[in-house]
């Protein structure tokens, strides 16, 4: 008897063995582009499973095109915050780094502030009239040097579920104000009993676009945390105005990437989000139900007239200090993520609004029916990206902000928004930034 | 070669075998252990920053003003004293109840109680963590619902994800524990209680004063591992909350702020200073404790 | 009286029933939601309204696939647990031997910092601990998962413990017949700690299998991280694998359980070793 139960068990072991040797070599998170012979090796890390594939084919696009300077990319992936701490410390002890990384923005600030990135003014300069600028420069210092280039233009928008709307009488072409908006939640709310938006505790996406609408930001121009300033005051007061009167809502699950939050806005229990275009993936993963009900149109703006174009998330690849193809890492990225191919590429695989204006006209890409972002949406979100055009707002992302934003994400706004809701506006902010640790 | 076998020889001696064999241990305690406190201690009086590394004294020290470094801190005491309040008297009862002589099926009991502590940390925090879910229809609210009680939003507040964290707490040790007191338990001759009823004391008092004072070293042991487990308390939080920020910090520990300081935001000397805290705490901790027990708590050493 | 007894014996047979519907609950909950799609688990919550029409073994079918790392993690796991345990098992014995045969200088001084590591949480010196693993390039790599913990402090209390009951006029005897000091180790005295050996090692397989923080800090490449880690990976801030996570995480359990049932009586020795046997 025993013997049988040991065998069962050997059994079990080594067809799990045996499967897991199977797996691996399907498990393709370190990437290489089609290898060619004498070209410079390269290492790249990212954190994002999604982007290994990105970079290897731009890698064989960038051979091709330049065969007297390719590359062998090698890309490796892991989990986000390990990678970003490795990284820092490998640039700290000045070993090990690759030769570029991506690196998400919350945690920009810390490389940056400690100057372990490349500028790459030089590279970016043959692109500069085909892009929205402001998103390569916030990656960026006061003195004009830029280091970073995001994979996306992060357009923050409105998207509106169309039957709740349609119920109320609404119709969000209309809306230009937040206090249109508001109006609008009203009506929603009577008719349908259901809130017009959430607002997030556990990230900051909303008070952040408001925010940078009013001309705030979380940093000042030294890169010192900002927190108490009286338009961000108006913001959380703007807020808890309409949570009061039950337009607003927390978001389930405390943030619109929670599995609490998808299911809401999947069965229509909330009228509208206020997220970045990137969102539109979330959409076409997580909310199934929505197809053909999501109308995508700008976000409001306090007084009109105002700029309604705000930028918001995203990743700043950078070439690391201490690579010994300075000038080819940073040829190489400005092509990849600049470039038309680059950007197409972008768009059609990852549904990233793209940082070159030229696509937002080309038919084959607006109009592509096959495409899943847009035959999911009943509006076009170029539509949006150019009646919105480059005068965009980007966050200041220097100095304190990776602290401040660890703060704003824990404490601030769920102080604000759930627990401490009659203290004053500007001493919560008061007491948040004394917390921060700078 | 006549070298080799002098060193062969003295190798091999009486006298050279037992630092061979401790050998391993004193290797690894100087490489990992012994240098990383020290360069714990040295970088908690540092701003750390690659090349322009610097000594600033005791200015890291300064984040026991913080207001997150003194909530942490509350949280890890908070959640170290209710665990054991929790993690003594409940174990101790069911293995007395499971110990009882009226008690059938005894073996099976104890496995399937066993069984949660088999699960990784990170299965149970995930179920854990959907099971308190805020939807209407996730289980724990659906209990509610069968009292009539209104859905609640857990994992929150915190009076309500802290119910979810003992839960979690309850559920994966209550099984260990009891089981280090049915091996208690098993020590205590019979003849005590046949004795004592035959003096006629009652179960209560059977229980007060034989059984409870008996069980006291077991008892000292789970008290010590549930002070340090609670102390050193992280992944748990770490699921539950799906990551290390929770609302408001509710969940956030000590190690959770050390981590996000240190890993997270790169601010290696502040996180060194905590480090360097925490270990006085720990320090602390085990000295009250050798002074109250006269032992150093922990099963084997005397 | 026996009719008493009997009563008491129904309440607490009862009582105890209660108890494991409640200890069996949430693996119940995750076996159960393991045959619906993930999006289900997200729209109407972890519950036991399944439609059984609908339950279906897909997600399985997925993580069988190949289609992901999932087994990748499995194997990782698997050497990490083997070789960890393999290892910690030998040294940790040779130390608890040496403890408990020899007399010697500074005998004294080395259990104290025995102690003192076994006292200290690991949480404590994460960072330091972290950098040098940085520094000796071991990130990623499942030597810089095992070698902070190569030798246990609770295995060595626990085999200098079972060793002491030995008496040394033992040893005397096998020197005399010509064995050396190393040879008494490998050729007598690990026959004889065959019983403990098994109980510690389910107990150290148990660690290593479940072990989430150290592994999740020292790996981050996704062909190199262990189970655990490798399921909270599934859980990011930009979306959640839970077809892979809740199928994952029942797969997970399926082994060790396994074990615990043909093993149960070294799985609770094991355990509760450092506990009682002062």
């Amino acid at each position: 008897m025993k013997k049988l139960v040991a065998g069962t068990l050997a059994s079990v072991m080594v067809l799990g063995t045996a499967l897991s040797v199977s797996a691996a070599e399907d498990a393709s998170t370190q990437g290489k582009n089609t290898f060619v012979e004498g070209a410079t090796e390269m290492d790249f890390w990212t954190f994002q499973e999604l982007h290994v594939a990105f970079w290897t084919t731009m890698a064989d696009v960038w051979n091709e095109q330049n065969p007297d300077r390719a590359i062998n990319l090698t890309v490796t992936s892991g989990e986000s915050q390990p990678m970003h701490s490795k990284l820092l410390i490998a640039c700290q002890s000045g070993d090990g780094a690759p030769d570029m990384a991506d690196v998400e923005i919350g945690y920009y600030g810390s490389f940056l502030k400690d100057g372990y990135l490349l500028p790459i003014n030089e590279a970016v300069e043959p692109y500069k009239d085909d892009i929205v600028l402001s998103r390569v420069s916030m990656y960026g210092d006061t003195e004009g040097n830029y280091y970073g280039v995001d994979f996306h233009l992060g357009e923050t928008v409105t998207y509106y579920n169309m039957d709740i709307m349609n119920e109320a009488g609404v119709d969000p072409a209309e809306i230009v104000t937040w206090d249109d908006y508001a109006e609008a939640g009203r009506k929603v709310l009577e008719a349908t009993g259901k809130p017009m938006f959430a607002v997030e505790t556990n990230d900051l996406f909303l008070p952040q676009a408001m925010l940078l609408e009013k001309g705030g930001q979380y940093v000042d121009e030294e890169g010192n945390p900002n927190l108490v300033t009286q338009e961000h005051a108006d913001v959380i007061d703007f807020i808890r105005g309409l949570l009061n009167e039950g337009v607003c809502e927390i978001a389930p699950g405390g943030g619109v990437h929670k599995e609490e939050w998808y299911g809401h806005l999947n069965s229509g229990d909330v009228a509208s989000v206020t997220m970045p275009l990137w969102y539109m993936g979330r959409f076409t993963d997580y909310c199934s139900d929505l197809k053909g009900k999501i109308a995508i149109y700008p976000i409001p703006v306090w007084n009109e007239g105002d700029v309604r174009a705000v930028l918001q998330g995203g990743t700043g690849t950078s070439v690391i200090k201490g690579t010994e193809n300075e000038q080819l890492a940073k040829d190489f990225l400005a092509f990849a993520k600049l470039s038309k191919e680059g950007c197409t590429y972008e768009w059609d695989v990852l549904g990233f609004d793209p940082i070159r204006t030229e696509l937002w006209e080309d038919p084959a890409i607006t109009e592509n029916k096959d495409n899943k972002f847009l035959s999911f949406f009943t509006t076009n979100p170029f539509d949006v990206l150019k009646a919105n055009g480059t005068d965009i707002i980007a966050p200041n992302i220097a100095g304190a902000y990776s602290a401040v934003y660890g703060s704003l994400v824990s404490t601030t706004y769920a102080n604000a928004f759930e627990i401490s809701v009659d203290q004053d506006a500007m001493e919560l902010l008061q007491s948040e930034q004394d917390s921060v640790i700078y | 070669m006549k070298k080799k076998s002098v060193f062969k020889k003295f190798i091999y001696s009486q006298k050279a075998a037992p630092y061979v064999f401790i050998a391993p241990f004193i290797i690894t305690f100087l490489v990992f252990f012994a240098y990383s406190i020290v360069s714990m201690i040295i970088m908690s009086f540092q701003k750390v920053a690659g090349p322009n590394t610097a000594f600033v004294g005791f200015d890291n020290y300064k984040i026991v003003k913080n207001a997150v470094f003194i909530k942490s801190l509350k949280n890890s005491i908070f959640y170290t004293i209710v665990s054991c309040m929790l993690m003594i008297p409940i174990p101790m009862v069911l293995a007395v109840m499971l110990n009882s002589k009226h008690m059938r099926a005894k073996a099976t009991f104890r496995s399937v109680l066993f069984i949660p502590a088999l699960t990784s940390i990170v299965v149970a925090g995930v179920v854990f963590r959907l099971m308190f879910g805020e939807l209407d229809n996730s289980f724990m609210n659906q209990v509610l619902g069968l009292f009539g009680k209104e859905p609640l939003i857990w994992l929150r507040k915190p009076a309500t994800a802290w119910t979810a964290m003992f839960f979690l707490c309850l559920w994966r040790w209550t099984g260990v524990n009891m089981m280090y007191y049915l091996s208690g338990l098993q020590q205590i001759p019979g003849d005590l209680y046949e004795s004592a009823s035959i003096d006629g004391a009652t179960f209560m008092q059977q229980l007060r004063y034989i059984t409870i004072p008996l069980l006291k070293p077991t008892t000292i042991y789970v008290l010590t591992i549930s002070i340090f487990g609670g102390m050193a308390m992280f992944s748990e939080s770490y699921i539950l909350f799906n990551g290390n920020k929770s609302p408001n910090n509710i969940g956030t520990t000590l190690v959770g702020f050390l981590y996000r300081l240190g890993l997270e935001q790169n601010n290696l000397g502040i996180a060194s200073a905590i480090g360097v805290i925490f270990l006085l705490i720990v320090l602390g901790i085990n000295f009250i404790q050798l002074r109250i027990n006269g032992t150093m708590g922990k099963g084997g050493d005397k | 009286m026996t009719k008493k007894s009997r009563i008491i014996s129904v309440c607490l047979v009862l009582f105890f029933l209660v108890i494991t519907v409640i200890t069996l609950l949430p693996l119940a909950l995750l076996a159960v939601s393991s045959l619906r799609p993930g999006s289900d688990l997200m729209r109407y919550g972890l519950n036991f309204s399944v439609d059984w029409a609908n339950a279906n073994l897909n997600e399985y079918k997925m993580l069988f696939s190949g289609a992901n790392p999932y087994f990748t993690w499995y194997r990782n796991s698997l050497i990490v647990t083997v070789v960890q345990v393999a290892l910690a098992l030998f040294l940790s014995a040779c130390v608890g031997y040496g403890f408990a045969m020899y007399d010697f200088k500074g005998k004294n001084i080395a259990f104290i910092c025995v102690l003192l590591v076994m006292m200290v949480p690991t949480e404590v010196i994460l960072l330091p601990l972290y950098r040098l693993i940085v520094n000796m390039k071991l990130i990623n790599t499942m030597w810089g998962i095992i070698l902070p913990y190569l030798v246990v402090p609770m295995l060595i209390f626990f085999f200098r413990q079972y060793l002491s009951g030995i008496p040394k006029d033992f040893l005397d005897a096998a020197r005399v017949d010509g064995c050396s000091e190393y040879g008494i180790f490998v050729k007598i005295m690990m026959p004889l700690m065959k019983p403990s050996f098994a109980a510690m090692g389910i107990y150290q397989g148990m660690q290593s299998w479940n072990n989430f923080l150290w592994p999740m800090i020292v790996t981050n490449d996704i062909n190199k991280i262990t189970l655990p880690v490798g399921l909270q990976s599934l859980i990011s801030p930009y979306g959640n694998n839970y077809d892979i996570l809740i199928a994952g995480s029942c797969f997970a359990i399926i082994p060790i359980l396994i074990l615990f049932i043909c093993f149960q009586r070294y799985f609770i020795e094991g355990m509760t070793a450092g506990g009682v046997k002062g």
